[in-house]
């Protein structure tokens, strides 16, 4: 029904430039979600499905979770869709529903793992990490570098699962989903201040501990 | 709005946070940069629509996507068209074959049989 052409042109995925129009279609849309139009969650499901995996894969760090999390997001949906009122934009309603369910399955995980199961998957090893002191990103054009750029990744990915998921929520929508301060607030639930305020604190605890680990100041 | 899993410990008005002064600042292009090289994509995303229509069906009891032909991205017109024209040959065939087999109705005389009488 809906081929990436037709989701690229989809009133409902296209960012910016909202026009009357376009909002008209969206409450046509949410009209026939409301009414439990299974074709019309199809193509929900299918505008949305990558955006919503890619949040969740940044969140938890794993691809079978975040495929789970996923299914179970747009299974949520399904059942809530009728109480959405478009206060919001849709697309700030599902991020909504992805990120809180999102952090209730962390939490579960976080008890299992206190409860002695290990969820996580195998941290960089410290040994490796001496070797990449001083790369950054920018020197990873050079193929004998590659391997300590992907260290270095390593120790981001670890230090962005040591982040409280408050702080890495913030951090993941606002500098890797380019979401704006307003769509963080409706997401969040947070106050506009509140939310600045702690994406300040979730990248300055980010860099202190990536430049902890690294040893050296982040260039 | 209620949303499914609302987490009800962040409340806008009550956050802890919400004292503190909001210091708005840019984010540094170093710290940006290394976050999305660090867990940028390497797979593609998976096709979550057929888990979904599952579980949707499972627990609404099959209310919701009841057969295959519902979960199906595309009308299945295809499947129609074929399955409409089998059906139309297996009639034709059918009466092809059988036909022969039911031939005109042969016509019985019956001939008038005379009363016998039994004397007492």
């Amino acid at each position: 029904m809906a081929d990436r052409r037709d989701v690229a042109a989809h009133p409902v995925y296209r960012a910016g430039g909202v026009t009357d129009a376009d909002e008209q279609s969206e409450r046509k849309f949410i009209e026939r979600l409301a009414q439990r139009d299974e074709r019309a969650f199809n193509e929900l499901v299918e505008l949305y499905e990558a955006r919503v995996f890619r949040l969740l894969l940044r969140m938890l760090g794993r691809r079978d979770e975040a495929e789970d999390m996923a299914q179970e997001v747009f299974v949520q949906i399904f059942k809530a869709v009728g109480t959405f009122r478009g206060d919001s934009k849709l697309s700030t309603w599902i991020y909504r529903v992805s990120v809180n369910l999102c952090k209730n399955r962390m939490k579960y995980l976080a008890r299992r793992h206190s409860e002695g199961e290990d969820e996580l998957e195998p941290v960089a090893e410290r040994a490796a990490l001496d070797e990449a002191k001083g790369v950054t990103f920018g020197d990873v054009a050079q193929p004998d570098r590659l391997v300590e750029g992907y260290q270095i990744e390593r120790v981001v990915q670890q230090c962005i699962a040591e982040l409280d998921p408050d702080f890495r929520e913030v951090l993941i929508l606002r500098d890797l989903e380019d979401l704006s301060y307003e769509e963080l607030s409706e997401i969040t639930g947070l106050a506009d201040g509140t939310v600045k305020s702690r994406l300040h604190r979730a990248r300055s605890m980010l860099k202190a501990n990536v430049e902890r680990k690294m040893g050296e100041k982040i260039r | 709005m209620s949303d499914p899993g609302t987490d009800s410990s962040h409340d806008a008005g009550h956050d802890v946070e919400g004292s503190e002064t909001a210091t708005a600042h840019e984010p540094e292009e170093s710290l940006r940069s290394m976050l999305r090289g660090a867990l940028r994509e390497e797979e593609p995303p998976p096709n979550v629509l057929a888990g979904v229509q599952k579980r949707i069906r499972e627990r609404s009891k099959g209310k919701f996507y009841a057969d295959g032909w519902s979960t199906a991205k595309h009308p299945p017109l295809n499947t129609y068209l074929v399955t409409s024209l089998l059906m139309l040959a297996i009639l034709i065939i059918s009466y092809a074959l059988l036909s022969p087999l039911v031939g005109s109705p042969v016509p019985v005389r019956n001939q008038p049989v005379p009363v016998q009488l039994i004397p007492h």
